[in-house]
């Protein structure tokens, strides 16, 4: 009887659970964590982070210690935004964002608001493949990069075009921004894309779909990282006489860029990089080095991007006569040559490329004399060599300008593939990649170098003419090269650097890092990064001179002086060589680490360089990430919330009234 | 989402069965020890039912028939343990009976067997709900919320705490009206509550499907 009454509400609650069920949906999910994932989306992006010198800091962190949560819009309806936002630009927009924000007035725009909106939080760049075709360059850092390390007074020189701003100081990439900007990968563009749309769509007023930014930046490490270099032919360290002039042969491997983890600098500086290491393994092919008048020394440096931090440091090392240098002497050095980007000097053929000397000297005219033989040797090549403009108002930035600022009456030249401004468009900027260099123009670069280097060290007898033929590039190696150091696949997974070290990451990225630990000149090999170690596993091969007896199996380090171990890291391949290949710290002159801290020293008046150098450090972090999520609005879940506790009070009430009702219906109790 | 979001979609699915807990179950220790013993029975029931059909799982088909083929072995079964919990309670009432005449206290009403079965009821429910919807509910305290594509008009979390109230509902007074039904022997609502149970398993799994 009592069941009869009841049936109705069942009947009730039934078919309102069957419209309902309808609408549920759990296919797709196994698990709760599943739930969460689809919950939030990971987004995969390249952040701009802190960096602190001297005076102060740039770029991009968030305001405080918490994560930024803000819905997602395009940048075109800025001026519409009504709560906090995180803007989706694209790269020129971000330009004009950037310079709003810093009240910098842009040169060929001419923009009523000037005024930076205060709801921005947080920007996302696009990237895409038509990105780079539709600008016509891009590059985030100065006119005249590194301007106060110049040996010549002219500061307002221009030699990077592609900047455009009125006032001389720094590009968008030095100054500081307090707010999150990250670079999307391709994949998260179209889906980030579709979510700002989506929200300008829905309009509902209470969900929305929001992206949350970890970017919380702490204290700091300083910028730096392991420069190697290596001599051919090995330096013999129980002989003590040790007077062959040395030839130095520079390049450098680290690069910047707005967006730390995104710097790969293909055609400034790699392009250099590449053709040394093609040169070296070129010359390495060549006997008789010992009989030569001239010792070849090779130099590959790092932290150049940021204060010349390598070759201020190993010119100080080398005054210091520190056992990472030994078998060096600095009076000995009578010529540096510098390859720096080459990588474009490629069009209709032709390969051209530009020397800028360091003034007139014997030691300068030889070194020219000897790239005019290399260049004619060369003829089927189409290479052309012409010196730089002499209203130039010295050699571009380049690690040179360190060599001349130690010692003026330094002989020197620098390899590039410009003249007066430079040819790469995207200097120092994420855009500049391989898509940005002709291996062509590298291998041409490097064939050059390596005769030039033959030539010079023989002093240009003519007894030797029959060897110069008999070197050449290995455009294969070029290649291989190119795809391990400047693209994701392989990366740095590929067969020739899988050959030296094991990687640490698969996708290379050439920013220079921060020091770990103490520097010094046998470091552990885990505070030295990927690149820096295959640099000194491929010299340390290509320079060594085969052993007589059977090469013996090492681990870590090889007991005869004379010796290194290559292929350390890979299990049972590591074998002592005959080389003399070496790291030498690369850090601001200005620092040095003490128990366990590092110290800033004061400026020293025989360190002008240290002087003016800003000591560039790196934030530390706990963890960066990117995630994007819908939301609902905080007034909606206070509705829920009362929903929730209304049901069950009137639940409550409900089953008072039916208790009274069934008492008094019984008479009972 | 947030933490009010969360506990709001707790008290949809439970704030009922919490109401006539406070109100009818927790007057008398013996429904507490009633609705433990339901909830336990149908957790056990579960868990031999998964035993039994982890070998199959998971479905991967395509075709409709397996799931039915789940749902009505599932619910079957679970209405066995009912006719099962009905003859335990017969015995039960019997020995209560016999008690009360050999102290000289009244027997048992009509409404304390219709508040066992209450208790039992609610056991099942509150099990159900928290098997298939607070445990949903952890990732609902977090900041974000999920909607799905069928239903793009109410969070996923609102649906399931809605579906697990109705649940309970059902489960609570299937009961009463399963035990009236063998009491009586009126066999209109001992078939009525099988198949209420089987159709929304049937509805819910289909939809979900």
């Amino acid at each position: 009887m009592k069941a009869m009454a009841v049936r109705p509400l069942l009947l009730f609650f039934f078919f309102a659970q069957v419209r309902l069920s309808f609408s549920g949906e759990l296919s797709s999910m196994e698990s709760i964590p599943d739930l969460q994932e689809s919950m939030y989306m990971v987004v995969d992006g390249y952040p701009c982070v802190r960096l602190l010198n001297r005076s102060g800091k740039i770029g991009c962190s968030n305001p405080g210690r918490e994560k930024v949560v803000a819905s997602i819009r395009r940048f075109r309806n800025a001026n519409d935004l009504t709560q906090s936002t995180a803007v989706l630009v694209s790269l020129d927009e971000l330009q004009d964002l950037l310079h709003r924000y810093r009240s910098i007035h842009i040169c060929f725009r001419i923009s009523n608001d000037v005024s930076f909106h205060k709801n921005i939080v947080g920007v996302l760049v696009e990237s895409g493949a038509e990105i780079r075709d539709k600008l016509k360059g891009f590059s985030p850092t100065q006119k005249f990069p590194q301007a106060e390390f110049a040996p010549y007074p002219s500061i307002n020189y221009e030699w990077n075009s592609m900047v455009c701003y009125q006032s001389i100081g720094s590009g968008i990439m030095l100054k500081a921004y307090d707010f999150p900007v990250f670079l999307l990968s391709e994949s998260s563009t179209s889906m980030l894309q579709e979510v700002a749309d989506k929200n300008e769509k829905v309009m509902n007023g209470y969900t929305t779909s929001v992206a949350e930014f970890d970017l919380v930046m702490q204290t700091c490490l300083p910028l730096g990282g392991y420069s190697v270099w290596s001599s051919l032919p090995p330096i013999n360290m129980s002989s003590s006489y040790q007077s062959k002039p040395i030839i130095l042969l520079v390049a450098s491997m680290d690069s910047a860029s707005f967006f730390r983890d995104k710097s790969l600098g293909a055609d400034s500086p790699i392009s250099g990089l590449l053709s040394l290491l093609a040169a070296v393994d070129a010359l390495s092919r060549v006997d008789g080095w010992n009989d030569l008048n001239k010792q070849l020394v090779f130099l590959v440096l790092t932290g150049e991007a940021w204060g010349y931090l390598g070759s201020r440091r190993f010119l100080h090392e080398l005054d210091m006569q520190s056992d990472g240098v030994s078998g060096l002497n600095s009076s000995l050095i009578e010529m540096v040559l510098e390859i720096g980007s080459v990588g474009k000097g490629s069009s209709q053929g032709v390969k051209t490329f530009f020397t800028h000397t360091t003034g007139v000297s014997s030691a300068v005219n030889d070194a020219l004399d000897a790239l005019k033989r290399a260049q004619d040797s060369l003829k089927s090549e189409n290479i052309e060599v012409l010196s730089s403009n002499s209203s130039n108002p010295g050699i571009p930035p380049s690690s040179l300008m360190a060599f001349l600022k130690k010692n003026s009456l330094t002989s020197g030249i620098v390899l590039e593939d410009f003249d007066t401004a430079f040819t790469n468009k995207f200097y120092h900027s994420h855009l500049d990649d391989m898509a940005n260099i002709n291996s062509s123009a590298v291998v041409a670069a490097a064939s050059l170098i390596a005769r030039s280097l033959y030539i010079l060290a023989s002093d240009n007898n003519d007894r030797h003419s029959s060897v110069l033929g008999a070197i050449n590039v290995n455009t294969s190696l070029v290649e291989e090269l190119m795809g391990c150091l400047l693209s994701c696949k392989p990366g740095l997974s590929c067969e020739m650097v899988k050959n030296y070290i094991a990687p640490a990451n698969v996708c290379p990225s050439h920013y220079v890092g921060v020091v770990i630990g103490e520097p010094s000149f046998k470091p552990y090999l885990g505070y030295v990064d990927d690149v820096s170690r295959f640099v000194w596993n491929f010299l340390a091969d290509r320079t060594s001179t085969p052993k007589e007896n059977a090469s013996s199996r090492c681990s870590k380090d090889c007991t005869n002086e004379d010796e290194v171990c290559i292929r350390a890291e890979i299990n049972g391949k590591g074998v002592c060589v005959i080389s003399t290949t070496r790291y030498v710290p690369a850090y601001s002159t200005r620092l040095m680490f003490e128990s366990g801290t590092w110290n800033v020293l004061p400026p020293n008046s025989s360190d002008s360089m240290g002087s003016v150098d800003p000591v560039w450090t790196e934030s530390n972090w706990n963890t960066i990430g990117l995630r994007v999520y819908t939301i609902q609005n905080g007034a909606y879940d206070h509705l829920i919330l009362i929903g929730g506790i209304t049901v069950t009070i009137l639940a409550y009430f409900m089953i008072a009234l039916a208790r009274s009702f069934i008492t008094k219906a019984l008479k009972r109790d | 989402m947030t933490v009010a979001a969360g506990i709001g979609y707790a008290l949809i699915a439970l704030g009922p069965s919490l109401s006539l807990f406070v109100a009818v179950i927790s007057k008398k220790p013996f429904l507490i020890l009633t609705v433990l013993s339901s909830t336990l029975l149908w957790l056990i029931s579960l868990i031999v039912l998964s035993g039994i059909w982890r070998a199959f799982l998971p479905l991967k088909s395509t075709t409709w028939w397996p799931f039915a083929l789940l749902i009505i072995s599932s619910v079957g079964f679970q209405e066995g343990l009912r006719v099962l919990f009905w003859k335990v309670y017969k015995r039960l009432e019997d020995t209560l009976d016999a008690f009360a005449d050999r102290v000289g206290k009244p027997r048992l009403f009509l409404t304390d067997k219709m508040q066992i079965a209450l208790a039992g009821g609610l056991g099942h429910g509150v099990a159900h709900a928290v098997f298939f919807c607070l445990s949903l509910l952890t990732p609902a305290f977090g900041p974000a919320t999920f909607y799905v594509d069928r239903c793009p008009q109410m969070p996923f979390f609102l649906i399931s705490a809605i579906i697990a109230l109705a649940f309970v509902t059902i489960h609570t007074f299937s009961m009463v009206i399963a035990f009236n039904g063998y009491a009586e022997g009126n066999t209109t609502d001992q078939y009525f509550v099988p198949v209420v149970h089987l159709v929304a398993g049937m509805v819910v799994k289909s939809a979900s499907a």
